[in-house]
Protein backbone atom coordinates (compact mmCIF):
# COMPACT_ATOMS: atom_id res chain seq x y z
CA UNK A 1 0.00 0.00 0.00
CA UNK A 2 1.28 3.34 -1.00
CA UNK A 3 -0.03 5.33 1.76
CA UNK A 4 0.83 9.19 1.82
CA UNK A 5 2.62 9.73 5.60
CA UNK A 6 4.03 12.37 7.29
CA UNK A 7 7.04 11.41 7.35
CA UNK A 8 9.41 11.63 4.45
CA UNK A 9 12.84 11.56 5.94
CA UNK A 10 14.50 9.06 3.49
CA UNK A 11 12.20 6.61 2.31
CA UNK A 12 10.31 8.33 -0.98
CA UNK A 13 6.47 8.06 -0.93
CA UNK A 14 4.36 8.02 -3.66
CA UNK A 15 1.64 10.65 -3.25
CA UNK A 16 -0.99 10.57 -5.42
CA UNK A 17 -2.66 14.18 -6.62
CA UNK A 18 -6.37 12.97 -6.76
CA UNK A 19 -6.99 13.97 -3.04
CA UNK A 20 -5.82 17.80 -4.11
CA UNK A 21 -7.97 17.61 -7.20
CA UNK A 22 -10.72 16.44 -4.98
CA UNK A 23 -10.65 19.39 -2.21
CA UNK A 24 -10.08 21.99 -5.14
CA UNK A 25 -13.14 20.78 -7.19
CA UNK A 26 -15.39 20.38 -4.26
CA UNK A 27 -15.52 23.68 -3.07
CA UNK A 28 -15.58 25.02 -6.78
CA UNK A 29 -18.40 22.67 -7.10
CA UNK A 30 -20.15 24.61 -3.63
CA UNK A 31 -19.00 27.97 -5.30
CA UNK A 32 -21.45 26.99 -8.31
CA UNK A 33 -24.43 25.83 -6.34
CA UNK A 34 -24.18 29.14 -4.16
CA UNK A 35 -24.43 31.24 -7.57
CA UNK A 36 -27.16 29.09 -9.58
CA UNK A 37 -29.59 28.63 -6.17
CA UNK A 38 -28.79 32.90 -5.98
CA UNK A 39 -30.10 33.51 -9.31
CA UNK A 40 -32.96 30.85 -9.06
CA UNK A 41 -34.30 32.96 -6.11
CA UNK A 42 -33.97 35.60 -7.90
CA UNK A 43 -36.55 34.82 -10.81
CA UNK A 44 -39.75 33.95 -8.55
CA UNK A 45 -41.07 34.27 -4.86
CA UNK A 46 -42.02 30.86 -4.81
CA UNK A 47 -38.20 29.90 -5.79
CA UNK A 48 -37.24 31.81 -3.33
CA UNK A 49 -39.17 30.29 -0.16
CA UNK A 50 -38.29 27.26 -2.11
CA UNK A 51 -34.16 27.58 -1.52
CA UNK A 52 -35.14 29.42 1.61
CA UNK A 53 -36.49 26.04 3.35
CA UNK A 54 -33.23 24.46 3.20
CA UNK A 55 -31.84 27.30 5.16
CA UNK A 56 -34.16 27.49 8.09
CA UNK A 57 -31.71 24.84 9.97
CA UNK A 58 -29.72 28.21 10.60
CA UNK A 59 -30.53 30.33 13.55
CA UNK A 60 -31.64 33.85 12.22
CA UNK A 61 -32.98 32.29 8.96
CA UNK A 62 -36.07 33.72 9.16
CA UNK A 63 -37.41 36.87 11.27
CA UNK A 64 -38.54 40.46 10.98
CA UNK A 65 -38.17 43.51 12.44
CA UNK A 66 -34.94 45.45 13.25
CA UNK A 67 -33.15 42.47 14.27
CA UNK A 68 -33.44 40.69 10.75
CA UNK A 69 -32.64 37.52 8.93
CA UNK A 70 -30.48 36.21 6.70
CA UNK A 71 -33.86 35.26 4.68
CA UNK A 72 -32.82 32.86 1.50
CA UNK A 73 -29.24 33.42 1.63
CA UNK A 74 -29.60 30.29 4.64
CA UNK A 75 -30.54 28.13 2.16
CA UNK A 76 -28.13 29.21 -0.46
CA UNK A 77 -25.46 28.97 1.88
CA UNK A 78 -26.90 25.24 2.79
CA UNK A 79 -27.12 23.82 -0.56
CA UNK A 80 -23.66 24.96 -1.36
CA UNK A 81 -22.42 23.43 2.03
CA UNK A 82 -24.04 20.08 0.84
CA UNK A 83 -22.56 19.86 -2.56
CA UNK A 84 -19.51 20.98 -0.82
CA UNK A 85 -18.81 17.96 1.78
CA UNK A 86 -20.69 15.75 -0.31
CA UNK A 87 -18.75 15.87 -3.74
CA UNK A 88 -15.22 15.94 -1.63
CA UNK A 89 -15.87 12.66 0.24
CA UNK A 90 -17.34 11.22 -2.88
CA UNK A 91 -14.36 12.51 -5.05
CA UNK A 92 -11.65 11.91 -2.37
CA UNK A 93 -12.68 8.03 -2.14
CA UNK A 94 -12.86 7.69 -6.12
CA UNK A 95 -9.20 9.29 -6.88
CA UNK A 96 -7.65 8.21 -3.67
CA UNK A 97 -4.96 6.24 -5.16
CA UNK A 98 -5.07 7.74 -8.96
CA UNK A 99 -2.45 10.34 -10.10
CA UNK A 100 -4.89 13.24 -11.69
CA UNK A 101 -2.72 15.47 -14.10
CA UNK A 102 -2.36 19.07 -11.18
CA UNK A 103 -0.77 21.12 -14.35
CA UNK A 104 -3.79 20.87 -16.34
CA UNK A 105 -6.29 21.28 -13.56
CA UNK A 106 -5.04 24.01 -12.27
CA UNK A 107 -6.09 26.34 -15.55
CA UNK A 108 -9.27 25.11 -15.11
CA UNK A 109 -9.45 26.04 -11.65
CA UNK A 110 -8.60 29.54 -11.85
CA UNK A 111 -10.88 29.97 -14.70
CA UNK A 112 -13.97 28.32 -12.94
CA UNK A 113 -12.90 30.22 -9.77
CA UNK A 114 -12.86 33.78 -11.85
CA UNK A 115 -16.20 32.88 -14.34
CA UNK A 116 -18.31 31.90 -10.86
CA UNK A 117 -16.87 35.16 -9.61
CA UNK A 118 -17.71 37.03 -12.91
CA UNK A 119 -21.39 35.30 -12.80
CA UNK A 120 -21.95 36.53 -8.97
CA UNK A 121 -21.50 40.54 -10.30
CA UNK A 122 -24.70 41.59 -11.04
CA UNK A 123 -24.14 43.66 -14.08
CA UNK A 124 -22.07 41.17 -16.00
CA UNK A 125 -24.94 38.28 -15.52
CA UNK A 126 -28.33 40.35 -15.23
CA UNK A 127 -28.52 40.79 -19.40
CA UNK A 128 -27.36 37.21 -19.67
CA UNK A 129 -30.00 36.05 -17.20
CA UNK A 130 -32.64 38.40 -18.95
CA UNK A 131 -31.90 37.27 -22.47
CA UNK A 132 -32.38 33.97 -21.27
CA UNK A 133 -35.61 34.11 -18.80
CA UNK A 134 -36.94 36.05 -22.23
CA UNK A 135 -35.89 33.21 -24.77
CA UNK A 136 -37.61 30.68 -22.01
CA UNK A 137 -41.05 32.18 -22.49
CA UNK B 1 29.99 36.88 15.38
CA UNK B 2 31.07 39.95 17.16
CA UNK B 3 29.26 41.25 20.63
CA UNK B 4 28.39 43.96 18.90
CA UNK B 5 26.87 42.63 15.78
CA UNK B 6 24.57 40.28 18.47
CA UNK B 7 23.23 43.35 19.72
CA UNK B 8 22.47 44.97 16.86
CA UNK B 9 21.03 41.81 15.11
CA UNK B 10 18.88 41.24 18.09
CA UNK B 11 18.14 44.61 18.17
CA UNK B 12 16.63 44.46 14.34
CA UNK B 13 14.52 41.26 15.58
CA UNK B 14 13.04 43.44 18.76
CA UNK B 15 12.07 45.83 16.42
CA UNK B 16 10.40 43.98 13.92
CA UNK B 17 8.61 42.22 16.33
CA UNK B 18 7.63 44.92 18.09
CA UNK B 19 6.17 46.69 14.81
CA UNK B 20 4.28 43.86 13.77
CA UNK B 21 2.57 43.24 17.14
CA UNK B 22 1.68 47.39 17.40
CA UNK B 23 0.33 47.39 13.47
CA UNK B 24 -1.71 44.42 14.68
CA UNK B 25 -3.84 46.44 17.58
CA UNK B 26 -3.70 49.31 15.67
CA UNK B 27 -5.55 48.06 12.71
CA UNK B 28 -7.36 46.02 14.83
CA UNK B 29 -8.99 48.92 16.36
CA UNK B 30 -10.52 49.66 13.01
CA UNK B 31 -12.92 47.27 14.15
CA UNK B 32 -12.35 46.97 17.64
CA UNK B 33 -13.71 50.32 18.38
CA UNK B 34 -17.06 49.26 17.07
CA UNK B 35 -17.18 47.79 20.37
CA UNK B 36 -18.21 51.03 21.83
CA UNK B 37 -20.13 52.67 19.00
CA UNK B 38 -23.85 53.98 19.87
CA UNK B 39 -25.97 50.91 18.57
CA UNK B 40 -27.65 47.87 19.69
CA UNK B 41 -25.03 45.62 16.80
CA UNK B 42 -21.89 47.15 18.21
CA UNK B 43 -21.22 43.20 19.60
CA UNK B 44 -21.94 41.86 15.91
CA UNK B 45 -19.90 44.91 14.31
CA UNK B 46 -16.93 44.71 16.72
CA UNK B 47 -16.75 40.55 16.22
CA UNK B 48 -17.17 40.61 12.16
CA UNK B 49 -14.72 43.45 11.98
CA UNK B 50 -11.80 42.22 14.05
CA UNK B 51 -12.30 38.34 12.46
CA UNK B 52 -12.64 40.46 9.13
CA UNK B 53 -8.86 41.68 9.56
CA UNK B 54 -7.24 39.09 11.19
CA UNK B 55 -8.46 37.30 8.56
CA UNK B 56 -6.87 39.58 6.29
CA UNK B 57 -3.73 39.78 8.29
CA UNK B 58 -3.16 36.15 8.19
CA UNK B 59 -3.97 35.90 4.56
CA UNK B 60 -1.87 38.44 3.82
CA UNK B 61 1.32 36.44 5.58
CA UNK B 62 0.31 33.19 4.32
CA UNK B 63 0.46 34.90 0.68
CA UNK B 64 4.09 35.60 1.99
CA UNK B 65 4.48 31.42 2.31
CA UNK B 66 3.25 30.92 -0.98
CA UNK B 67 5.56 32.45 -2.85
CA UNK B 68 8.12 29.93 -1.24
CA UNK B 69 5.56 27.27 -2.06
CA UNK B 70 5.73 28.23 -5.36
CA UNK B 71 9.25 29.08 -5.87
CA UNK B 72 10.04 25.63 -4.57
CA UNK B 73 12.79 26.84 -2.21
CA UNK B 74 12.63 25.34 1.44
CA UNK B 75 9.36 25.54 3.48
CA UNK B 76 8.86 24.91 7.36
CA UNK B 77 5.87 22.70 6.59
CA UNK B 78 5.43 22.04 10.23
CA UNK B 79 4.97 25.71 10.68
CA UNK B 80 2.94 26.59 7.91
CA UNK B 81 0.30 23.94 8.66
CA UNK B 82 -0.61 26.01 11.62
CA UNK B 83 -0.50 28.87 9.84
CA UNK B 84 -3.11 28.02 7.18
CA UNK B 85 -5.48 26.18 9.84
CA UNK B 86 -5.22 29.36 11.91
CA UNK B 87 -6.22 31.34 8.90
CA UNK B 88 -8.92 28.54 7.94
CA UNK B 89 -10.46 29.35 11.44
CA UNK B 90 -10.51 32.73 11.13
CA UNK B 91 -12.28 32.49 8.03
CA UNK B 92 -14.66 30.11 9.45
CA UNK B 93 -15.52 33.15 11.91
CA UNK B 94 -15.51 36.00 9.80
CA UNK B 95 -18.11 33.99 7.60
CA UNK B 96 -19.99 33.05 10.78
CA UNK B 97 -20.09 35.92 12.28
CA UNK B 98 -20.65 37.73 8.68
CA UNK B 99 -24.02 36.00 8.73
CA UNK B 100 -24.76 36.89 11.97
CA UNK B 101 -24.56 41.05 11.33
CA UNK B 102 -26.02 40.20 7.71
CA UNK B 103 -29.37 39.90 10.11
CA UNK B 104 -29.47 43.28 10.91
CA UNK B 105 -28.09 44.66 7.65
CA UNK B 106 -31.15 43.08 6.02
CA UNK B 107 -33.07 44.42 9.15
CA UNK B 108 -36.04 46.96 9.54
CA UNK B 109 -34.61 50.31 9.44
CA UNK B 110 -31.25 48.75 9.23
CA UNK B 111 -28.33 49.51 6.55
CA UNK B 112 -30.18 47.77 3.04
CA UNK B 113 -33.21 49.73 3.33
CA UNK B 114 -31.17 53.06 3.53
CA UNK B 115 -28.80 52.09 1.02
CA UNK B 116 -31.43 50.90 -1.43
CA UNK B 117 -33.64 54.78 -0.63
CA UNK B 118 -30.39 56.36 -1.72
CA UNK B 119 -27.30 54.45 -3.40
CA UNK B 120 -29.13 51.15 -4.54
CA UNK B 121 -25.75 50.01 -6.07
CA UNK B 122 -24.42 49.80 -3.39
CA UNK B 123 -26.78 47.01 -2.06
CA UNK B 124 -27.35 45.74 -5.46
CA UNK B 125 -24.48 45.32 -6.86
CA UNK B 126 -21.89 45.52 -4.22
CA UNK B 127 -23.35 43.52 -1.15
CA UNK B 128 -25.24 40.99 -3.56
CA UNK B 129 -20.97 39.89 -4.93
CA UNK B 130 -19.64 40.37 -0.98
CA UNK B 131 -22.08 38.54 0.74
CA UNK B 132 -21.02 35.36 -1.95
CA UNK B 133 -17.12 35.99 -2.56
CA UNK B 134 -16.65 36.44 1.23
CA UNK B 135 -17.58 33.06 1.98
CA UNK B 136 -15.23 31.68 -0.77
CA UNK B 137 -11.55 32.05 1.52
CA UNK B 138 -13.32 29.44 4.02
CA UNK B 139 -13.57 26.32 2.18
CA UNK B 140 -10.54 27.47 0.05
CA UNK B 141 -8.30 27.33 3.14
CA UNK B 142 -9.85 24.37 4.10
CA UNK B 143 -8.62 22.27 1.11
CA UNK B 144 -4.69 24.05 1.39
CA UNK B 145 -5.15 22.90 5.47
CA UNK B 146 -6.17 19.42 4.24
CA UNK B 147 -3.84 18.91 1.79
CA UNK B 148 -0.95 20.11 4.07
CA UNK B 149 -2.05 17.54 6.73
CA UNK B 150 -2.52 14.84 4.32
CA UNK B 151 0.43 14.72 2.16
CA UNK B 152 2.70 15.60 5.15
CA UNK B 153 6.28 17.13 4.58
CA UNK B 154 6.17 14.39 1.35
CA UNK B 155 4.38 17.22 -0.36
CA UNK B 156 8.00 18.89 -0.68
CA UNK B 157 8.51 16.07 -3.33
CA UNK B 158 6.16 17.13 -5.61
CA UNK B 159 6.36 20.57 -6.98
CA UNK B 160 2.97 20.56 -8.57
CA UNK B 161 0.91 20.19 -5.47
CA UNK B 162 3.39 22.64 -3.59
CA UNK B 163 2.60 25.27 -6.38
CA UNK B 164 -1.07 24.49 -6.73
CA UNK B 165 -1.15 24.87 -2.72
CA UNK B 166 0.88 28.66 -3.06
CA UNK B 167 -2.02 29.68 -5.72
CA UNK B 168 -4.94 28.55 -3.81
CA UNK B 169 -3.41 30.90 -1.06
CA UNK B 170 -3.19 33.51 -3.13
CA UNK B 171 -6.92 33.07 -4.60
CA UNK B 172 -8.27 32.93 -1.37
CA UNK B 173 -6.35 36.00 0.04
CA UNK B 174 -7.84 38.11 -3.12
CA UNK B 175 -11.18 37.30 -1.91
CA UNK B 176 -10.05 38.20 1.27
CA UNK B 177 -9.09 41.66 0.16
CA UNK B 178 -12.20 42.29 -2.22
CA UNK B 179 -14.14 41.30 1.01
CA UNK B 180 -12.76 43.47 3.44
CA UNK B 181 -12.43 47.01 1.15
CA UNK B 182 -16.27 46.26 0.20
CA UNK B 183 -17.45 45.02 3.78
CA UNK B 184 -15.43 49.11 4.93
CA UNK B 185 -17.09 50.72 2.16
CA UNK B 186 -20.87 49.52 3.10
CA UNK B 187 -19.42 50.09 6.80
CA UNK B 188 -18.79 53.51 5.91
CA UNK B 189 -22.26 54.34 3.86
CA UNK B 190 -24.49 53.05 6.25
CA UNK B 191 -23.28 51.19 9.87
CA UNK B 192 -25.26 48.92 11.31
Amino acid sequence: MNQPTHNTQSNPVQLYSGPIIAATLSPLLGFYTLMISHHVSRVTKDLDKLVHAFGYWIPGSTGTGPDGSIGSYSGKETLALGVWFLTWLIFHFLWQKQDLPVKRWIPVFLGAIGFVTLCLFHPFIDPILLLLLSSGR
Amino acid sequence: MTAEQAIHSNLAKILVRSQAYLALIILLLLAGLDFFFPTHYRLQAGVHGMSAIGSVVAGTYLTHRAYALIRGVHVNFKSLRYWVLASMLLNFLGAVSGNWIYMRYRGEGGPKEWILANAPAFHNYMMEFKEFVTLFPFPLMAAVSFVLYYYGDAIHTRRDLTQFVGIIILVSWMFLLLGFVTGLVLAKLRFV
